[in-house]
């Protein structure tokens, strides 16, 4: 029991990740390649906010969005000068150096030895330190994250996005600023992802910087690629996918670190068999 | 101090000038960033780990057989995986992903067949010999390091310019359609083009192993440095590479002289950054 409720709480967070990747790279066709970064800044906000100044969780995460969404916006407003696969390199590029940030500055992450103890919420005096309890904080995140998703897509500012994606000349024709619709949307998702981090920092406990490499960018957009861009029903399939499919290698026995590894080979696998016979992904609506 | 800044620079350049070299190179036949690139350098360097290291097989016999197989690892991922794709006509950002697929999977074996420890790929030479230029000391590798980067690219020099096979190369590379219509198998070439750019990326895994070990995710630093030497250089172009990757080197270098040296990376995107911000196709306009 004590295994689904792990599952449910990774799947839940990573629910919240490709929801946020999807709004950037299925709606807008920005081909982001830097969530791990946003999801650590969430992660490490928490993590020193909660050990180093015993700040309460719902603060650190509101701290965690606000860091993160400023550096999204410099971050953004570099990318978007380019375009396709010149902007999936930059955002590559963002991905290395603010992972070499958690990595190098010592004085404030504590660098490869990570920081430990991270204490979970605790607020009306309910106790969250209940796994099961936690699971229903992350999954009303999860909710509430779907539904703004859901108005995002859903409002008059997803379809000039979804209209970007499409035609971007087009659209500065009829007069839109595209460069600020990018940049909000780059923004928002950002923002989502610190909270993903935040929520994963209190769950786990214990945080190093080798969660935040480029592979985690990788494995959320497989996440996405694979569920379906551009629908966020989709997003939320791939993530139980992608997550629970790793699990049953625990199951025929498996040791670990081999473990660890045959996941990076399935969704290394998965994400080359959908380029060459179904982009789409499993209900998406948008090729890359 | 500045001598060895300098002789380290140019070490780091020439590594680079390899990783570049073979990627710029693929570039510029297929125009789509092949991830992927970089770890065949690590296939290079474990496959010389397991034949000379854990087989106890000849170096020399070895280092060909690393260099052999990255290629031909480089050669199958373009006919099962790149092949049918370009042929759907699939855009840049699915050849993209798929090459991250691609590299992804194959460092993962990597670490499974030979665990993701960092791990020491010795020349079986004993003693490593090191000569001093101008108060700054250089190893025997790195030595073999420069060397291997020059003669690599003299060697692709001459084969653009005096072959028929580099010239079907460029004319592939200017215009597809074209060079199909006068009667070049471009799918062909672009395959040996894979062989060719994968042996070279081998090559520089190898050696880079051989000067300072080895490990599963050596060749996606080893790529990002190739890229970005490639496109600070000015991307589709042997010249550019090679001073694309020199002038970064170079940065890095004296970049981590006054701040510590675990920033190199960061170094490295921040000045491919500036580029793309300030002058996008490089310091060779092509």
């Amino acid at each position: 029991m004590e295994y689904l409720i792990h599952l449910a709480i990774l799947i839940a967070i990573y629910v919240i990740l490709s929801l946020s990747l999807n709004l950037v790279v299925g709606y807008t066709g920005l081909l982001s390649v830097t969530h791990a970064a946003f999801y650590g800044i969430g992660v490490y906000a928490t993590a020193i906010l909660a050990t180093k100044l015993g700040v309460s969780f719902f603060v650190s995460i509101l701290i965690g969005v606000i860091v993160s969404s400023i550096i999204a916006l410099a971050v953004g407003m570099i990318l978007n000068r380019f375009k396709d696969d010149y902007y999936a390199l930059g955002s590559f590029g963002f991905n290395v150096i603010i992972f070499s940030i958690f990595l190098n500055w010592q004085d404030l992450t504590r660098g490869p030895l990570g920081i430990p103890g991270i204490p979970r919420p605790n607020i009306f005096s309910i106790n969250f330190s209940e796994n099961l309890i936690f699971l229903m904080l992350v999954v009303l995140f999860a909710v509430l994250v779907y539904f703004i998703s859901c108005f995002v897509v859903d409002s008059s500012f997803g379809r000039v996005l979804k209209g970007i994606r499409e035609d971007e000349k087009a659209l500065q024709v009829f007069g839109y600023n595209t460069h600020h619709y990018k940049l909000s949307i780059f923004v928002i998702g950002g923002a989502i992802a610190a909270v993903a981090g935040s929520l994963f920092a209190a769950y786990i406990s214990f945080i190093d910087p080798s969660t935040f490499t480029l592979n985690e960018s990788i494995f959320i957009l497989a996440i996405i690629i694979l569920g379906g861009l551009a629908n966020l029903r989709g997003s939320i399939l791939g993530a139980i996918f992608l997550v629970l499919i790793p699990e049953i290698l625990r199951f025929v026995g498996m040791p670990n670190e081999i473990a660890a590894q045959m996941r990076q080979v399935i969704y290394g696998i998965i994400l080359m068999l959908l380029m060459l016979y179904r982009p789409q992904g499993l209900i998406g609506e948008y090729k890359l | 101090m500045l001598p060895q800044l300098i002789l380290n620079s140019i070490i780091a350049g020439s590594i680079y000038t390899l990783v570049a070299l073979g990627f710029n190179l693929i570039y510029s036949t297929t125009k789509f960033f092949n991830l992927a690139h970089g770890v065949l350098a690590a296939v290079g360097a474990y496959i010389v780990f397991f034949l000379a290291q854990m087989l106890g097989v000849d170096i020399y016999l070895s280092v060909v057989a690393g260099i052999f197989v990255a290629g031909f690892i480089g050669y199958l991922l373009d006919k099962i995986v790149y092949l049918p794709l370009r042929k759907r006509k699939a855009s840049n950002m699915v050849l993209l992903v798929a090459s991250l697929g691609a590299f992804t999977v194959i460092q993962a074996i990597i670490a499974i067949l030979f665990s993701s420890q960092f791990q020491t790929l010795s020349r079986n030479i004993g003693f490593e010999k090191t000569y001093e230029i101008f108060g700054g000391i250089i190893t025997q590798t790195q030595l073999i390091i420069f060397l291997c980067g020059i003669v690599i690219m003299a060697g692709l020099l001459i084969m653009f310019k005096k072959t028929s096979f580099g010239k079907a190369i460029v004319a592939t590379s200017d215009n597809e359609e074209v060079a199909k219509i006068v009667g070049i198998n471009t799918n062909r070439i672009i395959g040996r083009v894979f062989f060719i750019g994968s042996a070279i990326a081998g090559l520089a895994g190898i050696l880079v192993g051989f000067d300072t070990g080895i490990e599963p995710t050596m060749g996606m630093s080893l790529l990002l440095k190739g890229v970005i030497a490639s496109i600070i250089g000015g991307i589709g172009s042997v010249y550019g590479g090679v001073l694309g990757a020199f002038f970064l080197g170079f940065v890095e270098n004296f970049g981590i002289w006054q701040i510590s040296g675990e920033w190199k990376d960061a170094i490295a995107f921040a000045l491919l950054i500036i580029f793309l911000i300030f002058r996008p196709r490089g310091l060779i306009n092509k």
